[in-house]
């Protein structure tokens, strides 16, 4: 109707995507489309989301339906099932995002005897926290490939290395148990991150987070980062910044972090 | 009346939403029967003629926040058995860096404040209006638009730090 057509806000943006607007707005946010190449940017973006969220998710319509859920008088559950709890806990406290971030403590029975101290809440503690959702999401899907035996740790870290692209290499934890299972790079609030994950005999996962900085800072001492039963160690290394999660005991988790310091001391020049 | 069959007919649906959500598979089908149970227990609060599906998101989306406070609960050993993922990759068969992943979706949802996630994928993958999604989420409008903004706008850059070509090198 009007001449003068109102200005586009950010509702009419999203309205745009979602195509809940009248065909007369329509027209007019295309042609501020046009006039914007970073408003287009954005809004092709948008459209990108919503199509991966289809690709991604639509798969689970075709999906048999389990049993529990076409018979709903079977009350055997998951989600209070004896196998579950742990997990069900250590996921929905990530997932959800409420974890509290813990500096660590005089409490911890082992403090006089090792390098944690008791550190404010700093930026290093979104590495930590991203360390351990990166844990949780990505655990499951580790699986080394069967032709590299276990006898060729040297063999897996190098081909690791090169698939990844990185030329970081991952510290090996053979010593303490735990074998190199995979890892991937991902994207964290710094920077690319490169995860490497491990398991041990008993099939107790630990993953390893190495980050590059932006800003180079002087070596720290590891702290604790708690988030449910989630531990991660992490600390500071020059340009580096380092953290091991795993859901278990926090001693065996701090020995292999003073191992993986230990060996990147060795590899990684000041 | 029993509405068990017209529940089945949204079950699909249900589950995909919960897994985009949960991204586990069995956090989010505890979630759907948790949501269905309660649908049954309380099928006779149901309108017939009213819209069973915004009805049985209205449900879920309550557990889910009950969920979210529950699991305050601190448990302290965790181990996990292979058996219970259906979905095992190869964390190291090659040449899929060169695009995204699709674990890289799950990473940048689950980075995302569960409301503003709860809001993006029941605008982005449910396609419900936003009326229909401030109804099951009992907020304002202004609310709905105010964390589809935000979230929209967050899980884009998250997704663009995903993008390939990020690597991580020694600086010698």
């Amino acid at each position: 109707m009007s001449e003068q057509p109102a200005a586009i806000s950010e509702d009419d943006i999203h309205a745009y995507v979602d195509g809940a607007l009248s065909s007369e707005r329509r027209e007019q946010v295309e042609r501020a489309i046009e006039l914007n190449p970073a408003l287009a940017a954005r809004v092709s973006d948008y459209f990108s989301l919503n199509n991966m969220f289809h690709e991604r998710y639509d798969r689970v319509l075709n999906e048999p339906i389990p049993p529990r859920l076409r018979a709903l008088e079977n009350k055997r559950r998951a989600w209070s099932g004896a196998n579950w709890p742990q997990f069900a806990a250590l996921a929905a406290t990530l997932v959800l995002g409420i974890g509290i971030g813990v500096g660590t403590g005089s409490y911890l029975p082992w403090a006089n005897s090792s390098r944690v101290d008791t550190v404010a809440a700093d930026t290093s503690e979104t590495m930590a926290r991203e360390a351990a959702l990166a844990h949780v999401v990505y655990m499951p899907t580790v699986d080394r490939p069967s032709e590299i035996g276990k006898d060729r740790e040297h063999d897996f870290v190098q081909y690791l290395s090169n698939k990844l692209g990185t030329d970081v290499h991952p510290p090996m934890l053979t010593k303490s148990g735990f074998q190199l299972m995979g890892g991937r790079i991902l994207p964290g609030e710094d920077g690319p991150m490169a995860q490497f994950m491990y398991r041990d005999a008993k099939g107790e996962r630990v993953t390893l987070c190495i980050s590059q900085r932006k800003t180079s800072a002087n070596t720290t001492a590891f702290k604790l980062y708690q988030d449910g039963p989630v531990s991660v160690f992490y600390w500071i290394d020059g340009a580096f910044g380092y953290a091991v999660s795993g859901g278990i005991d926090r001693k065996v988790m701090l020995e292999l972090a003073h191992d993986v310091h230990a060996q990147l001391a060795e590899t990684t020049p000041g | 009346m029993d509405i068990r069959n017209d529940l089945m007919e949204h079950v699909p649906r249900l589950r995909r939403y919960a897994r985009a959500l949960l991204t586990n598979r069995e956090l989010a089908d505890d979630l759907v029967q948790d949501t269905l149970e309660r649908a049954l227990s309380r099928s006779r609060t149901f309108e017939y003629g009213t819209d069973l599906r915004a009805w049985l998101f209205t449900i879920m989306h309550n557990v889910f926040v009950n969920q979210v406070r529950k699991a305050s609960a601190r448990v302290v050993h965790v181990s996990v058995d292979d058996e219970a993922f259906g979905e095992t990759e190869l964390a190291a068969s090659g040449g899929q860096l060169h695009s995204l992943e699709v674990r890289d979706l799950d990473y940048a949802l689950q980075r995302l404040p569960a409301e503003q996630r709860e809001v993006v994928l029941l605008v982005g993958l449910e396609e419900m209006s936003y009326a229909e999604v401030a109804n099951a989420l009992s907020v304002p409008i202004g609310t709905v638009m105010s964390r589809l903004s935000r979230g929209r706008e967050r899980l884009r850059s998250l997704m663009a730090g995903a993008q390939p070509g990020a690597k991580l090198k020694v600086v010698r």
